[in-house]
């Protein structure tokens, strides 16, 4: 499904990404965790086609096709999904507008049919349900004066919405309580299915025995260092990075 | 004598001949009020760049002269699109009754134009403006050739809003419009009134109406301007209100149009309990410049004014916003609030901002603000990441900035009528 092939990336004239090799197969889950400052946002954002996100060399290739050459729109229209690390609050834009419109764009893009106000309000109820999010928070500007929590829970809601069939989620954990981080990883877990697959960032063990991996890698300075299964996870936990490098 | 700017001496050279087709040349008050405006002007001359109000506004451009550029011939009348039953349209700056429907003006409301009441001798109605330091206000007294005149009645309020057209064409007249307009709204009374300033884009002018407006005590009037001239004009427009105890003065000035743009509004509030509320937005793309200049004086204790600006620059554009609030000693529990906001969508437009607060008395709440900034970056990716493709998502972003202040336009039918031309104009971003 995702094919990273020594991909390279700089930002801001630095080089981040410093030669990163993953394939993630449709029914799979990855996780990666990895020191603060690794890169782990970063190849996030490469992946979702964030300006200033330079790939110099390297490929990424998207159910066979070459995801780099998408503006972000059309990556979310053909499944990708990043559930943002510190996600972004957006002053005067209704959350509802702003997920009717994304629905809407996305369903456009793919030559679906839109919905109108009245089914759409009907799917985003049901969704708000399920995630336990009070619905007068669709009345309110996108996550202006949301708490951590509540933005995560935010992001969580928009990829049960949007259905991707790429979920990229960058710590979507930090910052929610014990409750709210179960029924996010119900949300994700939801999404699982053999056509669909996730790249899980995070830095908690915790989180990976409610969404548990296929795999689990080690970024650490932009490159892939370790790569195991779940296991792995629990010896990270355990040990350190500090341990591993020093193996 | 000094050395007068070319356009100056254009006028008083113009003035002699020009008087004898003004209206009122045969009534001696009105004689006597254009000569004493046009000996005003000849002192004053039009303001340059080292008159402190003037700093970020340069008025070179118009006082070399107007250079009479070819319009495109389809020079048709603009239908209003602003629905309402009471129009009121002035062509090339007189009143067209063939253009207006004032039919069905309630009982208590009187709406004449000027040119008609100078006619008939009325001058007093304008008052007097013999202490006036502003050059353009004195250049209108001795030019003015038409406007309008509202009055209404105490007690009395018109539910649907009167529109007033004000459409420079190419035609037979002058390439100058100096309308004067008065309006006296009785104790108690409400009015909602839409000005509409519209011309043909590539058709040079200058437009340079004087709007007097008194609200007797506890009187609502919600006063809104749409500023269209074409893109190659000059529009210096001056609105003094002066407010009686308990009266509200809404005012909202939306402009998109005028290679040169001044919008300059003084509110004088007189009474305890009165409201003067200041709004605005400004889009402006190319070459265009457009400033508010605005001052509040609160003359007497216990009252209230406002002031939200937003202005969205492309291209090289300019803004000015310069906002004056004066509270007079012993002019205690005032609150006096301005806050000025811009988007700037280009690295080559830019804003110049001036708020200068004149407070002497103590007990009294102030604040001002200002800012500017691009688009957030941050927020496009966001939104784009969502599936939302790079035009529409900036457009949402604008929309999201100007939602605010369309938001404190009271009346529904203006705002909806303003949110769809601020949404035109943005499909050109
Ligand atoms: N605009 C920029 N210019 C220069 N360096 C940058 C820029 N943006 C990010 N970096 C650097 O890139 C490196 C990787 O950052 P990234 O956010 O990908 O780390 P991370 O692995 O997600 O860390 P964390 O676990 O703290 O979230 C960091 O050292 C960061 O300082
Ligand atoms: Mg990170």
């Amino acid at each position: 499904m995702l094919e990273i092939k020594d991909l390279h990336a700089t930002v801001g004239g630095k080089e981040i990404l410093k030669g990163i090799t993953l394939s993630i197969k449709a029914g799979e889950i990855h996780a990666v965790m990895g020191p603060n400052g690794a890169g782990k946002s970063t190849l996030s954002y490469v992946l979702a086609g964030r300006d200033g996100y330079e790939v110099t060399s390297g490929e990424v290739l998207y159910k066979g096709e070459n995801l780099l050459d998408l503006s972000p729109d059309e990556r979310a229209a053909k499944g990708i999904f990043l559930a943002f690390q510190y996600p972004v609050e957006i002053p005067g834009v209704p959350s509802a507008t702003f997920l009717k419109t994304a629905y809407n764009a996305q369903r456009k893009a793919r030559g679906e049919p839109e919905v109108d106000a009245m089914e759409f309000l009907k799917l985003i109820r049901e969704k708000t349900k399920e995630l336990g999010i009070k619905d007068d928070m669709l009345k309110r500007a996108v996550n202006v004066g949301f708490s951590g929590g509540e933005k995560k829970r935010n992001e969580v809601l928009q990829m049960s919405l949007l259905e991707p069939d790429m979920m990229l989620l960058d710590e979507t954990d930090s910052g929610l309580d014990i409750d709210a981080l179960k029924i996010a990883a119900d949300g994700v877990n939801r999404l699982r299915s053999p056509e669909r697959a996730a790249l899980v960032i995070t830095h908690y063990q915790r989180l990976l025995d409610y969404i548990v991996p296929d795999f689990v890698h080690v970024l650490a300075d932009g490159k892939i260092v370790k790569s195991g299964d779940k296991s792995l996870a629990l010896e990270l936990e355990e040990k350190g990075y500090a341990a591993l490098s020093a193996a | 004598m000094k050395n007068l700017t070319p356009l100056a001496q254009t006028y008083l050279d113009r003035f002699d001949t020009a008087r004898e087709s003004l209206p009122g040349h045969d009534n001696p008050a009105v004689v006597a009020l254009r000569e004493s405006g046009l000996a005003r002007f000849a002192s004053l001359d039009f303001p340059g760049r080292k008159v402190e109000e003037w700093r970020f506004t340069n008025l070179s451009p118009l006082t070399k002269g107007i250079e009479t550029t070819e319009a495109p011939a389809n020079a048709a009348l603009p239908a209003a699109e602003f629905e309402t039953p009471h129009i009121m349209t002035f062509v090339n700056g007189h009143f067209s009754a063939n253009e207006s429907r004032l039919d069905k003006l309630p009982d208590g409301v009187k709406l004449s134009s000027v040119a008609a009441e100078l006619d008939a001798g009325n001058s007093a109605l304008l008052g007097s403006d013999a202490e006036d330091k502003r050059a353009v206000v004195a250049l209108n007294t001795a030019f003015m050739e038409d406007g309008f005149v509202l009055m209404v009645e105490d007690g009395v309020s018109v539910t649907e809003p009167i529109l007033i057209r004000f459409l420079s064409l190419l035609g037979t007249g002058t390439n100058a419009h100096h309308m004067r307009n008065v309006i006296r709204l009785g104790q108690n009374s409400a009015i909602t009134l839409v000005e509409e300033h519209a011309g043909i884009d590539g058709h040079a002018y200058f437009a340079n109406p004087m709007t007097n407006i008194t609200l007797a005590a506890d009187a609502k009037l919600n006063h809104y301007k749409y500023q269209a001239e074409s893109n190659t004009a000059f529009h210096l427009a001056n609105t003094d209100t002066e407010l009686a105890a308990g009266a509200v003065y809404e005012n909202f000035a939306l402009t998109t149009g005028a290679r040169l743009a001044r919008n300059e509004l003084e509110s004088r509030i007189t009474g305890s309990g009165a409201v003067s509320i200041l709004n605005g937005a400004y889009l402006i793309r190319g070459q265009q410049h457009a400033d508010t200049t605005t001052i509040t004086r609160h003359l007497v204790p216990e009252n209230e004014s406002r002031q939200v600006y937003k202005g969205i620059l492309d291209g090289e554009a300019q803004g000015v916003f310069q906002g004056k609030i004066q509270i007079v000693p012993d002019a205690q529990q005032v609150n006096g609030d301005q806050l000025s906001r811009s988007l700037l969508l280009s690295d080559r437009a830019s804003v110049s901002v001036k708020p200068e607060l004149e407070i002497h008395a103590d007990d009294v709440k102030c604040s001002h603000g200002a800012s500017s900034g691009e688009l957030d970056e941050d927020a496009l990716f966001y939104l784009q990441s969502r599936g939302i493709d790079e035009k529409s998502a900036r457009k949402m972003l604008i929309d999201a900035f100007l939602a605010d202040v369309l938001e404190e336009i009271s009346n529904d039918g203006v705002r909806e009528y303003f949110a769809k031309v601020t949404a035109r104009w943005m499909d050109k971003v």
